[in-house]
């Protein structure tokens, strides 16, 4: 399989979201403002990408038994050094992503792409499968946030674009109404591109 | 060799030795870096909670003032030793003359602890300004509590009555974020985070009558 292949198949064909439904519970956190998708979205792409690389490298040596720990282990380990390294030398970036960073450990897409790929695959494929499944992430996160940030605050990556007219939908700001965002996208995008039967 | 019993005890073992290792040598290496930044934040976030009343005292720019953090905070800033009240205390001195008072105070969010600093007038009554230095909310919802137009509301207001010390909380009117406040006593809770927002008036009040009434008896 081509590397560009890789990359269409894990972000678009096969997208951890819609397809695989995963990573659904930051899915629904994070997506009320699109710089907070942004940020979630670029920390898991390069966690992904290095997690896969890692764990594709040392796949060969890596005993079943005590392959998800090790994979735990990985995952856990380049999130803290992506927010040590924030900390350190861009100190107010790392406070505008706050909880993010933590949170990208709890994200069952890296276990997933780990566990579904990484494990199997060589590392510049697992590499680019990282990358891929990221974007796919990113963009759904993008999507959603879109809706709820133009609805619930009448602006756009914190840019008012509504005027004075416009009244707030509180309820795109609140947790429940990325519910019916992601359930309408996922049917939309399942009966449309897959044929998937109501 | 994988399927030994012993090989998955000494290959998990190895890894959690390198990475660990890795991260002990990481975090070392940033340590000073990063405690060096949070102290700077720091002082920064406790000379622009003064700089209002240093900047009225001295008659010189709030922007200059600013400009010049690192000699600011050494010539109007003091760190005052309070004994018993457990918050980190620094005074504004302009010719030894204190103009403001700074407290480190804490309370109890939705999901956990907040910490935040308020600056308040020498009577201690009246919030002078304040922020919000650390706090577990949810992001977008309740972490907007950062946000300037949240904060704002807080300044220049009486949060202590008399010298009784009588709650004045309870006589504030809460409104949506959307509405536009029509009397003083109003203030705006953030959408989708009532309790939050609730929950730093609460703050704001428990700690102010605590601290009101520990510097009435420091101060005798």
């Amino acid at each position: 399989m081509k590397l560009k292949d890789i990359f269409i198949t894990s972000a678009f064909t096969e997208n951890s979201v819609w397809r695989q439904i995963l990573g659904i519970c930051s899915a629904l956190a994070v997506t009320n403002l699109m710089k907070n998708s942004l940020i979630m979205g670029l920390g898991v792409i390069f966690t992904l990408a290095f997690a896969n690389l890692t764990i594709s490298f040392i796949r060969n040596w890596t005993p079943r038994s005590v392959r998800m720990m090790v994979q735990t282990l990985v995952i856990a380990s380049y999130v803290i050094i992506v927010d040590i390294f924030l900390k350190a030398n861009m100190p107010e970036i790392s406070k505008q992503l706050g909880p993010y960073v933590g949170l990208i450990i709890t994200n069952c897409i890296l276990m997933g792409r780990a566990e579904a790929f990484a494990s199997q695959n060589k590392p510049l494929d697992s590499f680019i499968d990282g990358i891929g499944a990221g974007v796919g992430y990113t963009l759904v996160l993008l999507v959603i946030s879109f809706i709820r940030e133009l609805f619930g605050f009448g602006s756009i990556f914190g840019i008012q674009v509504m005027g004075d007219w416009w009244t707030p939908w509180s309820i795109m700001v609140m947790a429940p109404s990325a519910f019916f965002i992601l359930a309408m996208l996922i049917w939309h995008i399942n009966t449309r591109f897959y044929k998937a039967k109501v | 060799m994988k399927d030994s019993f012993l090989f998955p005890i000494v290959f998990m073992l190895i890894m959690v030795v390198i990475f660990v290792g890795i991260l002990a040598v990481m975090y070392r290496l940033s340590e000073e870096k990063i405690a060096a930044y949070q102290q700077d934040v720091f002082q920064r976030q406790v000379l622009a909670l003064m700089v209002g009343k240093i900047a009225e005292a001295t008659n010189e720019d709030v922007s200059a003032i600013l400009d010049a953090i690192l000699e600011s905070y050494e010539l109007y800033v003091k760190a005052v030793n309070t004994e018993g009240l457990e918050r980190q205390t620094f005074i504004a001195q302009v010719a030894d003359s204190t103009v403001a008072y700074c407290f480190e105070i804490k309370g109890k969010g939705l999901w956990g602890s907040m910490k935040a600093l308020v600056s308040t007038t020498t009577d201690f009554r009246t919030i002078v300004d304040f922020a919000i230095v650390e706090q577990m909310e949810t992001p977008g919802l309740g972490a907007r509590i950062e946000e300037d137009w949240f904060l704002a509301q807080f300044r220049d207001r009486l949060f202590v009555q008399s010298p009784d010390a009588e709650d004045i909380t309870s006589s504030y009117e809460f409104i949506a974020e959307t509405q536009v406040p029509e009397r003083e006593d109003q203030l705006k809770r953030v959408t989708g985070a009532t309790i939050t927002s609730d929950s730093v008036v609460k703050m704001l009040r428990n700690e102010f009558n605590h601290i009101y009434r520990y510097m009435q008896d420091y101060r005798s």
